[in-house]
């Protein structure tokens, strides 16, 4: 039975023509739209997860301490709530590091008639203390210890950068939305033809006693057609995307975000968006519908 | 089978009320065959309609195969209607469609198996005589072969009921005749049948009992 609803789905189908061509780019369009904006905020989105992944917030210190009492206070700062690791950087390894850093200018740091960089704590939070929340309490607390003399880094400018993550999320879904509602309407369109086109078939249908449900399932099968061949040229049309622009874009990618590769959706993504297609179409079919006769 | 008790039937258009059927009683026993006659207008197409439900009656009780129709629901009446074969004046054949694929549609929409399907459709083409004609499609049939599919249609899923509102109004006499013999046919096979005509040498070829109606009224319930 399913075999021949579906045959007589796919006859609708033809009878609609171009209507539901146009049904099934508009699907096309909302999809491949929203997939674009999920691709690019799920880089995003692991580019703040490896952002908060290298936070450090770096205590400088009043003055250099002797070793002992040096890990003493490494061990107390290192049992505060929020804190992973701590690494005590003295003022000569400082030193070292800046030299490293200026690479061939190094003389200038030599020419230095004493050493102006302070000795340091070096702490990586937990996950929880990366957050914006847990990384300022734990700032306050490390502002508390009497041999804090400044507090440098801080996760603020994570918390801007995945709120920029989540507006383009809520952009995307936004355009999806709208390309989708249009979508909606081309299909009711292309079923409203399809159902004019099929009254002969209905009548028949009804006349010989067909429960309704089976009236009316090839109009909603074509509906979900619609959808599932929208959503599956919208997959399409990102994947071609993805290998024509994914590599001009992922060195750029790698300088902004520090992402290494421009990642592809993942399968659950994709069977996400192929079933919103299908729902698409469906309801799209469903509206078309009308009002049963008596 | 099918029994009424004082049936009536007004149309509202706008404010005025037009009634089609008036204090229509009648009882059709299983087996047997009625020619419902009458003018244009009398009223036939209505008391036919009111049979499979397609129309519900203002006033009195129709009940068809144990059933009061004008109580039954949605799917009571789709139950009902795989009950009951219907012919109409135009065959409505769907044009698309060859003349197999008319009536395996009908077979295929209410769920009879593939395998069955088209040894089914030919044994109903076989007994209105049109095997021949199966792959046509209905813009190549002649009236006649148009009324004999729709009665192969009507008949293949063997309904206890046919209802026919004038299959043969628009054919000449001698394909109406070839029509009726069919439905003869059918009738000696077990199925009631209710055959509507306003042609009145139909009707006294037929020599069965014959319900007349005139303005909506039964004036006449004979032989």
């Amino acid at each position: 039975m399913f075999g021949f609803l579906l045959g007589e789905a796919l006859r609708d189908l033809r009878r609609a023509g171009r209507v539901a061509v146009s049904a099934i780019m508009l699907i096309t369009l909302s999809l491949a739209a929203l997939g674009a904006f999920w691709l690019l905020s799920s880089n995003l989105g692991q580019a703040v997860a490896q952002f908060r992944e290298r936070v450090k917030i770096v205590v400088y210190l009043k003055r250099e301490s002797p070793a002992a009492e040096a890990s003493a206070l490494a061990e107390r700062v290192r049992r505060m709530p929020g804190v992973a690791s701590v690494r005590y950087v003295g003022k000569t390894e400082a030193l070292g590091v800046l030299k490293q850093v200026l690479g061939k200018d190094a003389a200038v740091a030599d020419s230095l008639a004493q050493n102006p960089l302070p000795a340091s704590l070096e702490i990586t939070p937990t996950a929880e203390g990366s957050t914006l929340e847990g990384a300022r309490a734990l700032v306050t607390r490390l502002a508390t210890l009497p041999e804090t003399d400044e507090i440098g880094g801080g996760v603020d400018w994570i918390e801007r950068f995945a709120h920029g993550q989540r507006l383009l999320w809520v952009f995307g879904l936004g355009v999806g939305a709208v390309l989708a509602l249009a979508a909606i309407l081309t299909v009711t369109t292309a079923t409203t033809l399809v159902l004019h086109a099929r009254r002969g078939e209905m009548e028949i249908m009804r006349l010989v006693g067909a429960p309704e449900h089976i009236v009316r399932m090839p109009l909603l099968l074509q509906g979900m057609m619609q959808g599932l061949m929208g959503a599956m040229l919208a997959v399409w049309v990102l994947i071609v995307g993805y290998a024509l622009l994914g590599p001009r874009l992922e060195p750029l990618v790698s300088e902004v975000l520090g992402v290494a590769r421009l990642a592809f959706l993942r399968p659950l993504n994709i069977v996400t968006l192929m079933l919103a297609g299908t729902l698409l179409g469906g309801v799209g079919g469903l509206l078309a519908r009308g009002r049963p006769e008596a | 089978m099918i029994e009424l008790h004082r049936v009536g039937k007004v149309y509202a258009v706008g404010p005025v009320k037009v009634p089609a059927l008036s204090d229509v009683s009648f009882r059709i026993t299983k087996g047997e065959f009625v020619t419902l006659t009458g003018p244009s207008g009398s009223g036939k197409t209505t008391l036919l309609r009111l049979l499979y439900r397609d129309d519900v009656a203002t006033e009195g009780e129709v009940e068809v195969l144990g059933d009061e129709v004008t109580l039954l629901s949605h799917s009571q009446v789709a139950a009902l209607r795989r009950s009951i074969g219907i012919v109409f004046q135009d065959s409505k054949l769907l044009p698309g469609r060859t003349v197999y694929e008319n009536v395996a549609f009908v077979l295929r929409v209410l769920g009879t198996p593939r395998r069955e399907v088209t040894g089914r459709v030919f044994d109903a083409l076989r007994a209105v005589g049109l095997s021949s004609r199966a792959q046509a499609y209905p813009a190549q049939l002649s009236q006649g072969e148009a009324q004999r599919a729709a009665l192969a249609r009507a008949i293949a899923r063997k309904p206890l009921l046919l209802i026919a509102d004038e299959p043969t109004g628009n054919l000449d006499e001698g394909m109406a005749s070839e029509v009726l013999d069919i439905v003869k046919d059918i009738w000696a096979g077990g199925t009631t049948v209710l055959f509507a005509t306003h042609q009145g040498f139909l009707a006294a070829a037929l020599n069965r009992r014959t319900l007349t109606l005139q303005s909506g009224r039964l004036v006449k319930d004979e032989g």
